[in-house]
């Protein structure tokens, strides 16, 4: 079932149409990356999808219920990190949990036993002094916290890990990974080796617009440019195996980069068996042989050019 | 129901840790004892100073003048002091968003407004009463002898008065923009109905009356009976100021 | 003046107040280092100079949030 569901969103701010016609969709138990530039319209989006922001067309649902502007009872499903979570500094992080428990309706027992479960996960027990003397990256533990407390069935954080160190988004991460196994988590960053480490599924926007989405093998094997990067050991060969492998008909072209060749071929396979046997024959030393994956910063670089 | 009283929980704590509750508190306490002793002592002072041999004769106080000193300082410092207090209950919230978790776990915006309302009402009462309690001591220990009339109502025509100035700071909030926003925007609100409560015969229809009608009512010049369009009007303006800041507060960008 | 010498025990109660405000006031000034506008002398001088006035306006609309 599709937890989340936007179609033909669109949202303009004055004369500047932030959101142009944008759908997709986020199945259940899936970390879902949600990758743009910074002004790609990503907060906004997450502030549609919560209902602190009016769409101006289109609808959002979650579990086919449709989100209303203002109060909206979709957010019982839904827990959500602001991208700069601010809190009551004058409570203790057990006192936050506890206010965010009563609100959201859960008993006394339940609150005090997911307090201790949830502090646990974030690294926060223990803690008791009070919320002011926070860092940024224990206010975002915390963020986490009271947004897995309701139980929801998708969590959504607004650029969780940009405002931290890499020790704090390495905590991030790994608390999301943890996460992962009992809720669908939407998220949106910037930074891209923070979705390869731990998203199934992306949608890449770009001006207000979904370029690209699916799941991440997916996409990488759409957009693999069938590479592949040889290391010649003999510097002085390069130039006779470059001549010589050009004359392959399924060698498109090659970039010659010091003693590394990068290939472009038509025909994976069997173009790397040649390859290899045309070395082989030739006594040519090879360092290295790989077929170059595409990463997902080429991926975007390439559909938001 | 439930989350109202949750936030009211949230807000008292809240005016308590940030020592708005005891700054309040304070406020009230030294308006109660003040007030009283100015009075008895305003005679004595006067005669003391040595004006070049000018003898000011001022008449000896009555209860009279304990209780129009308790209501000039309430007026005065009591309202300025609530204006301070409870100015950025909202502001601050929604300046710094510390509403938006709280908002995004479903607790309805009005409960939230009206929780504030309620926890502001409180505070404001249990501060008013602490003076009230602390006046009449004083009074009756300073003024052993004599009384005035419609003390009760004239109490309570202050008391609805600050309560309608809570509703304005909470409009006021939901309107102007900034941590400071709620703040201006009341006394902003407050000043332009204190210079319209100059326009005579306007009067009744003016919630500032009953800040001012006070010490009338003590005299006797006034009754009861002459305030109930303004009583009337003043209830209204607080339910209006309520929902029209929960109406807009509903639609307010996060 | 005798007449308010007689008085005197009730400021006694005023000036404790008065008292407690500024040195709570003074030492929340001097132990935080955030403030929503002005900076720190600005409010040591505020809150010692103005008795009742200088701690309220400090704690309601002075002091940072962190």
């Amino acid at each position: 079932m599709e937890i989340l569901e936007l179609k033909n969103v669109s949202k303009r701010f004055g004369d500047l149409e932030v959101i142009k016609d944008l759908s997709f969709s986020v199945p259940e138990h899936c970390v879902f990356g949600f990758i743009g530039k910074n002004g790609a319209g990503k907060t906004t989006t997450m502030k549609m999808i919560l209902g602190f922001l009016a769409a101006d067309q289109g609808e959002i649902r979650i579990f086919g219920e449709r989100v209303t502007y203002g109060n909206t009872k979709t957010n019982r499903h839904i827990g959500y990190l602001p991208d700069v979570p601010e809190f009551y500094g004058y409570m203790s992080p057990k006192e936050y949990l506890k206010l965010c428990g009563e609100v959201s309706g859960l008993k006394k027992g339940i609150i005090t036993e997911r307090t201790k479960e949830l502090l646990g996960l974030v690294g926060l027990e223990g803690v008791n002094r009070r919320i002011r003397g926070f860092s940024r990256g224990m206010k975002q533990r915390l963020g986490i916290a009271q947004a897995l407390l309701g139980e929801p069935r998708l969590l959504i954080c607004d650029e969780p890990t940009s405002a931290l160190d890499p020790v704090g988004r390495k905590e991030i991460l790994d608390i999301l990974s943890l996460a992962k196994a009992r809720t669908t988590i939407v998220f949106s960053t910037h930074i891209l080796s923070d979705v390869e480490r731990i998203c199934d599924s992306i949608g890449m926007l770009d001006q207000g617009k979904i370029v690209v989405q699916g799941s991440v093998t997916e996409i990488k094997n759409n957009h693999r440019r069938d590479v592949i990067r040889l290391e010649v050991a003999i510097e002085s060969k390069v130039e006779q195996v470059s001549k010589e492998l050009m004359q392959m008909d399924f060698v498109s072209e090659i970039k010659i980069n010091n003693n590394k060749l990068d290939i472009q071929i038509t025909n994976a396979g069997q173009a790397g068996m040649d390859i290899l046997g045309y070395l082989v024959q030739q006594r040519i030393p090879v360092l290295r042989y790989e077929l170059l994956e595409p990463s997902l910063e080429n991926v975007f670089l390439e559909v938001i050019g | 129901m439930r989350g109202f009283m949750v936030f009211i929980k949230k807000e008292l704590l809240e005016q308590v840790r940030t020592y708005r509750l005891w700054i309040l508190f304070a406020v009230f306490l030294v308006i109660g004892m003040m007030s009283p002793l100015m009075a008895k002592l305003m005679p004595e002072i006067f005669s003391s100073l040595d004006m070049e041999g000018l003898v000011i004769q001022v008449p000896e106080p009555t209860v009279y003048d304990a209780y129009a000193q308790f209501f000039k300082n309430l007026t005065q410092m009591g309202i300025l002091g609530v204006l301070l207090v409870f100015g950025g209950t909202l502001s601050n919230e929604l300046a710094r968003g510390t509403l938006v978790n709280i908002l995004a776990k479903g607790l309805p915006r009005r409960t939230v407004l009206l929780s504030k309302y309620a926890a502001a009402v409180l505070v404001w009462t249990a501060g008013y009463a602490l003076a009230i309690a602390t006046d009449y001591g004083y009074t009756v220990y300073l003024f052993p002898n004599g009384g005035v009339a419609n003390l009760f109502f004239s109490l309570f025509c202050l008391w609805l008065f600050v309560c309608f100035v809570i509703s304005l700071i909470l409009l006021s909030s939901t309107i102007a923009p900034g941590s400071f926003g709620g703040l201006i925007l009341s006394a902003v609100a407050l000043v332009v109905m204190l210079m319209l409560g100059m326009v005579p015969k306007a009067g009744r229809y003016n919630p500032v009356t009953l800040a001012s009608v006070n010490t009338a009512l003590l005299e006797g010049a006034k009754s009861v009976s002459d305030l109930t369009i303004t009583v009337s009007i003043t209830v209204v303006l607080i339910l209006s100021c309520l929902i029209a800041s929960i109406l807009i507060f509903e639609k307010k960008k996060l | 003046m005798d007449d308010i010498m007689q008085y005197l025990p009730f400021f006694i109660p005023l000036v404790i107040i008065e008292v407690a405000l500024m040195l709570t006031a003074l030492v929340h000034v001097l132990r935080h280092n955030r403030y929503r506008f002005g900076n720190r002398i600005l409010w040591i001088i505020i809150v010692v100079v103005f008795g009742y006035v200088g701690p309220i306006l400090y704690f309601t609309v002075g002091r940072g949030e962190e």
